[in-house]
């Protein structure tokens, strides 16, 4: 090491400190719980997979968070997509617009999606007064309507993932590709594509991550008719007092996260993500 | 309820009166900065001062209606000054604070449950009846780690303009759906929801504890398609207003507010079922046994009634209604006539199985 770079070590030991007593110790304090509460030994593990409802809240989360990522990710290339074709004044304004709900509360977002889907909402009024549906139809409190939320809460990550990663795309690799005779079709399937994989993994990894543990949303949008993980756990310590159960369910979505992250980690793809894109 | 969201919710209504107009600013102010007193007590801090008692509610606005109804009577005649904590005294928050030798409050508003279940795990003490007079509030509301501070209800309440010539009248007409088409609400947190269903079923009140929990669900079962269940007050309101319920199980606070906008809300006090708050004391709390004089005085009728005004609580001394005025009973759960056909919610049965029911009726509904 040479002195500038001791030096520059020294200056990140504070944070470094600060994060580790206190934000990485008390968490293992209460992941420790799980192995504590009530009685000593690994009950609450055993009781997590023996729990028919606690099986049901899983796939709920599992099936939801899928749903959630293949629909944010396909709608998301597609803008990211355009973006990256647009004259830089439209790109611009069309930013701003993918900008604007980022900025919006998450509760204020969960809201406002209620009052268009529900029964007697904006959209089923507009449809019911056109004529297309003779009954309003059920699009909110349940998954369908939760599914909507977290898909719109999660594009604006998604499109700003996929944007940088596009942008980078060199695009006399395309004009090379068209003038071997490539049709558009080709090109996008067999060029831009696996050109975007990093892109596509780390926004695939980050939204995945991101619905496993999503609370609010679900919540309101599913009134109780959609249990996701992260409220059944939040039930469980504020209300039910069953800590040890709350405790041992985060530590197991803990591992599953970074089981995930790893496994990713592995794939050149999300490495070359990590690493940049410039070599 | 171990998160007292009706607390939580009068704190709510009591804030939206102050928007409105309908508080004294000043009043208002004081609580505000009780708030930055309050502020200084977090977890971790120092301990409330010996001069002083920290209560701890649900915040908003019950802050400055507490204040008002049980704090300045509370420091005109001792002279202690009470201070308001909004942090919320989750069964959880207490529960941490206790294991972790920290205590910072000295009253905590929650559930009558609650205070059996903290009881049970050794969080809060015994209330002190030698310094506590139990004689002040009415029968029942005394009990070993909790003693009542304000009562509240669940009522059906309807939309009169939709329902038709004919006005729901018990919950038996809320699963009627020939007669009473619609949507109806019902609360996603369990207490006094499957006793609703059970009495819609023929259940005898006197028979509904221990619950016939597979009895209710098969009873609910084929109304689901045709629920959406709330999960706090403003909610179950907004629901009406929006016109997506034409029923619903909701606290009656939130019923009354509804026929304050628009007398086409209204509800049925029959079969309504009526809930005890109570004040506990956790384990090691800061003032010690003065907290006992504290509560002691907080059973005084007038500061009592002050807060049915304010937000609808409705007092747990007997005495304060001779203080009423008509208007106050019309919404008060334990006037006679409104108590002749209720139904006490069993704070000893929901300790004893509320965690395990909760889960099932998350479970139930979230099929």
């Amino acid at each position: 090491m040479t002195s500038f770079q001791r030096w520059a070590f020294c200056l990140t030991v504070p944070a470094a400190l600060l994060t580790l007593c206190l934000y990485v110790l008390p968490i293992l304090q209460v992941l420790a719980l799980s192995f504590t509460e009530p009685t000593l030994g690994f009950g609450n593990y055993v009781a997590l997979f023996q729990n028919a409802a606690i099986g049901r809240v899983v796939r709920t989360t599992v099936f939801v968070s899928a749903v959630t990522t293949v629909l944010t990710i396909v709608m998301s290339y597609a803008v990211a997509f355009a973006l990256v074709h647009m004259p830089p004044a439209t790109r611009r304004v069309a930013l701003f617009m993918v900008m604007v709900p980022f900025w919006i509360s998450v509760l204020v977002r969960a809201f406002a999606w209620i009052t268009i889907l529900r029964r007697n909402g904006v959209l089923n009024s507009a449809l019911v007064g056109s004529g297309a549906v003779s009954e309003p139809l059920e699009l909110v409190y349940n998954q369908f309507g939760v599914i909507v939320g977290m898909v719109h809460y999660m594009m604006p990550f998604a499109i700003m993932l996929l944007y940088a990663n596009l942008s980078e795309i060199d695009l006399r690799i395309i004009q090379a590709a068209r003038s071997l005779g490539a049709r558009p079709v080709t090109i996008f399937f067999r060029v831009w594509v696996p050109l975007s994989m990093p892109g596509l993994a780390i926004a695939g990894l980050f939204i995945v991550i991101f619905s496993l543990g999503f609370l609010v949303t679900p919540a309101i949008l599913g009134a109780g008719r959609v249990l996701m993980v992260a409220e059944y756990i939040s039930v469980q310590i504020s209300s039910t007092l069953r800590w040890g159960v709350a405790t041992a369910l985060s530590t197991m979505l803990l591992l599953v996260v970074a089981i995930l992250v790893a496994l990713a980690m592995r794939s050149p793809a999300l490495r070359a993500a990590f690493e940049g894109g410039r070599k | 309820m171990s998160i007292n969201r009706f607390g939580q919710d009068a704190a709510l209504i009591a804030l939206d009166k102050f928007r409105t107009g309908k508080i004294d600013r000043r009043g208002f102010m004081t609580a505000m900065a009780g708030l930055g007193i309050a502020v200084a007590f977090k977890p971790g801090r120092a301990s409330a001062a010996a001069s002083e008692i920290v209560v701890c509610n649900w915040g908003g606005a019950a802050l400055e209606a507490f204040q008002k109804a049980y704090g300045e009577p509370f420091k005109a005649k001792s002279g202690i000054e009470v201070v308001i904590d909004g942090a919320g005294p989750a069964t959880g928050a207490i529960r941490a604070m206790v294991d972790s030798k920290n205590v910072t409050w000295d009253a905590t508003d929650g559930g009558m449950t609650d205070a059996v279940v903290l009881g049970k795990g050794g969080y809060v003490v015994p209330i002190d009846y030698s310094i506590v007079d139990k004689s002040l509030v009415g029968e029942g509301l005394a009990a070993e780690f909790g003693i009542c501070n304000y009562t509240y209800s669940n009522v059906l309440a309807y939309d009169a303009k939709k329902v038709g010539a004919t006005a729901p009248s018990s919950w038996n007409d809320f699963f009627d759906l020939e007669k009473f088409p619609g949507k109806r609400t019902m609360c996603k947190w369990i207490q006094g929801q499957l006793e609703a269903v059970l009495l819609a079923d023929g259940v005898k009140p006197e028979e509904i504890y221990p619950l016939d929990v597979d009895r209710a669900f098969k009873k609910l079962e084929p109304l689901l398609p045709n629920l959406i269940f709330w999960d706090s007050g403003a909610q179950s309101q907004q629901l009406f207003r929006d016109g997506e319920v034409v029923m619903g199980n909701i606290w009656h606070t939130r019923a009354n507010l509804l026929r304050k906008e628009n007398p086409n809300y209204t509800w049925t006090w029959n079969q309504n079922l009526m809930f005890a708050s109570a004040w506990s004391v956790p384990k090691g709390n800061p003032a010690g046994k003065k907290v006992f004089d504290f509560i002691n005085s907080s059973m005084d009728p007038e500061g009592q009634v002050t807060l049915l005004r304010i937000m609808g609580n409705g007092p747990s001394n007997p005495k304060a209604l001779a203080l009423m005025t008509d208007e106050d009973k019309a919404v008060y759960s334990l006037a006679p006539e409104n108590a002749k056909t209720g139904l006490a919610i069993s704070a000893q049965y929901y300790a004893d199985n509320e965690a395990e029911l909760q889960n099932k009726f998350l479970d139930f509904i979230s099929r």
